[in-house]
């Protein structure tokens, strides 16, 4: 029977403690909604913005004291407690199709029916909606269904996609120029004046934890892996894009790196035995998280490095945000370091870079029916790995919200057949290197 | 002698097969699985060891396959049915370099390497069409018996269009087409040109070489075999043990282990 390892560890409690005050202090706004003037927030507070993760642009918010709601940490958070099913079917109820996203599906049921987390907080109408296009076009029709349901204000900040290697002198200019537009409307909703040192700090904050990052990011090269850098890197996510720009990132991100150190100094490996060490392409099922896990452990298979944890940016090949010229750094950030806003081509150069520099034996690439942003060109992705690069290449297919449409015995088979003809190859290699 | 046993548990059938150190196949038994897995799995071991006219105790290595492998709970080790149908069609066709498995609910294509072990594989996702389940659901809506559809197939002359997203709805385009009047052998033919193009797209993904072996219980219909020549363009290896190409597949590395045991002075 496959062994259960298991995964709470020190960086998972402080992860917690941080997404537990930010939703505490969303309640309390919320609550300051209803009437309570008075209920506090650990730190000042003065009003709330949903916005999207890819690329996003949480810096400016911390310029105003404004707090984010992230729509999608909401929506993947229910179904991590697999909560997700009725508002998926509510959705469903008023017309959004089996085929539509399932974050959008589980972000408007949850907003129909009154908001409430699962940690019985509540989410409070956001000051402004901002849409902040990076990638995924769903956003779009996303935050106008919002606009339309919440009666709040909706600010769109278009970042054009990018085909080539850098942004065109046009294509930056018109960001900064909506950044700018932006600045005012934030001024508005916020009550405060724009501060542009305080702008710088925050970026400076923000580069901190950006380095660190990209260190932890690193240390997932060393043999064996101290960290999932797929799993866990996606619960390390949730500090990255809350609390990058101010000190509790930069603080989570330093114990997270000597925690982590310690384990590489003592040779401790997330699995118990290192066997395979794979790269992992989109999003996790998160109504099966824990299982899906189960499935890599039981095979002594780390993830050494993973597309979706760039999702907000990536970090590990040299980008940091600068405070030199902060609007110039907050564009180039958006344009051009996030997985989302690339080709399939630099895409495949990226998981081409994993598998060399984190010295990976396979791919996996986990295809999510409803997200047409992570999941087009899959195909041809897995034909290029396998058949361009013989690189051994796993294909499933689930949905990152959605627990329907995941069929347990199937995945399991799947599992079991790729990592039994990987071990076959690997003990056909070394039975080789034995004879010559 | 030394004796292994290879217990493949499908969704529909379980299949027993025993081998002798010789790798000749001995002892076979073939029985519906059920609802109880465990069950099916006690229960074709020993009309397998009673086949093979041994004593249970002279099996050194029983490994489970197919779905309800983990439920072999008598079973030393666990294989996936991918690599035992490799094996298995490797050892009966030693030139196969593509092997098609169809079988209750499951089709998948496996491109094996010179010593049969699995290079690449796909497999259907979410939905059995263009599986074993599409071929009963279509006899049985046709109102024939599921061994009478492959010969009615191959009497077509003209297959008629069918769907192939959903093995629900292809039952009412077939009642449809015999009420139009449609030839009920063309009808069946084209159930299984049907399969056989949603198979051939299936195998296009891992690329289909020669010599391909056609293995579970789906070979038993000359129509399907047929179908997948005519569309595949390859002449197609089919063994009369093909049931239990997954059993046998099973058997094989059982003996392997078994042999190992055999060989190493001291034990583990």
């Amino acid at each position: 029977m496959p062994k259960r390892s298991h995964y709470q560890g020190k960086i998972h409690s402080l992860q917690k403690e941080l997404i537990t005050r930010w939703y505490n202090d969303l309640h309390a706004l919320w609550k300051r909604q209803q009437g309570d003037k008075d209920a506090p927030t650990s730190r000042p507070v003065n009003g709330s913005v949903s916005l999207m993760i890819s690329g996003n642009c949480i810096e400016l918010l911390q310029a105003f004291d404004l707090l984010p709601i992230y729509p999608e940490i909401n929506a993947l958070q229910l179904a991590i407690r697999k909560q997700a099913l009725p508002y998926l079917t509510k959705a469903e109820e008023i017309g959004y199709s089996t085929d539509n996203c399932g974050y959008v599906k589980a972000d408007i049921g949850f907003l129909l029916e009154g908001h409430e987390t699962g940690q019985q907080t509540r989410i409070p109408k956001p000051s402004l909606l901002l849409c902040n296009f990076v990638g995924c076009n769903t956003y779009l029709k996303w935050f106008e269904h919002l606009s339309e349901f919440t009666k709040a204000p909706l600010f769109s900040l278009d970042i054009p996609f990018l085909l080539s290697e850098e942004p065109s002198p046009a294509q930056l200019s018109y960001v900064k120029k909506q950044l700018a537009e932006l600045i005012k409307v934030l001024e508005k909703v916020s009550g405060k004046k724009f501060d542009i040192d305080r702008l710088r700090e925050i970026l400076t904050l923000s580069s901190k934890a950006e380095e660190l990052w990209s260190r932890v990011k690193g240390l997932a090269k060393n043999t064996p892996t101290p960290y999932e850098a797929y799993f866990d890197a996606t619960t390390m996510m949730g500090p990255l894009y809350v609390y990058r720009g101010a000190k509790e990132a930069v603080k989570f991100f330093d114990e997270t790196y000597r925690e982590l150190s310690e384990k590489v100094k003592l040779g401790v490996g997330v699995v118990p035995e290192e066997r395979f060490r794979v790269v992992v392409e989109a999003p996790p099922p998160y109504p099966y998280f824990k299982s899906f896990r189960d499935l890599f452990a039981s095979w002594g298979a780390a993830s050494v490095a993973s597309t979706y944890s760039c999702v907000g940016g990536t970090w590990e090949f040299g980008f940091r945000h600068d405070p030199k010229d902060p609007l110039d750094s907050i564009a180039r950030h958006m344009l051009i370091h996030n997985v989302c806003n690339r080709n399939f081509t630099q895409r495949y150069d990226q998981i081409e870079r994993y598998l060399k520099e984190w010295k990976a034996d396979a791919l996996i690439i986990h295809s999510v029916k409803s997200c047409r942003l992570f999941s087009a060109g899959h195909g041809d992705m897995r034909e290029y790995f396998s058949k361009e690069k013989g690189i051994p290449t796993l294909f499933v297919e689930s949905d990152l919200e959605d627990p329907r449409y995941y069929s347990p015995a199937q995945m399991r088979n799947r599992f079991d057949a790729f990592f039994e003809s990987l071990e076959h190859k690997k003990l056909g290699k070394k039975a080789g290197a034995m004879k010559s | 002698m030394i004796y292994a046993c290879g217990v493949d548990v499908g969704s529909t059938q379980t299949k027993a097969v025993i081998v002798d150190e010789t790798r000749k196949m001995v002892g076979t038994a073939l029985i519906p699985t059920g609802a109880h897995v465990t069950k099916a799995a006690e229960k074709a071991f020993p009309l397998a060891v009673q086949a093979a006219g041994i004593r249970p105790q002279d099996v050194s290595y029983v490994i489970g396959t197919g779905y309800g492998r983990y439920k072999v709970t008598f079973g030393q080790s666990q294989v996936t049915e991918i690599a035992c149908h490799a094996k298995g069609a490797h050892s009966g066709f030693p030139g196969t370099k593509t092997v098609i498995d169809m079988g209750g609910q499951d089709t998948k294509i496996i491109r094996i390497g010179k010593d049969g072990e699995v290079d690449d594989f796909s497999m259907n996702d979410k939905c059995a069409a263009g599986t074993g389940r599409f071929l009963a659901a279509a006899a049985d809506v046709a109102g024939v018996n599921l061994s009478e559809i492959g010969p009615l197939a191959l009497r077509g002359t003209k297959p008629v269009r069918l769907t192939t997203v959903c093995t629900v709805f292809v039952e009412s385009d077939i009642m449809s087409y015999l009420a139009q009047g449609k030839k009920l052998e063309d009808v069946m033919a084209g159930v299984h040109r049907a399969i056989a193009a949603r198979t051939a797209s299936l195998a296009a993904r891992v690329g289909v070489e020669e010599e391909v072996t056609f293995t579970g219980g789906v070979t038993k219909n000359i129509g399907m075999v047929r179908a997948l020549e005519e569309k595949l363009g390859v002449k197609i290896n089919v063994s009369p043990d093909a049931h239990f190409t997954g059993a046998m597949g099973g058997a094989l590395f059982a003996l392997e282990k078994a042999l190992w045991k055999e060989s190493s002075p001291v034990s583990t």
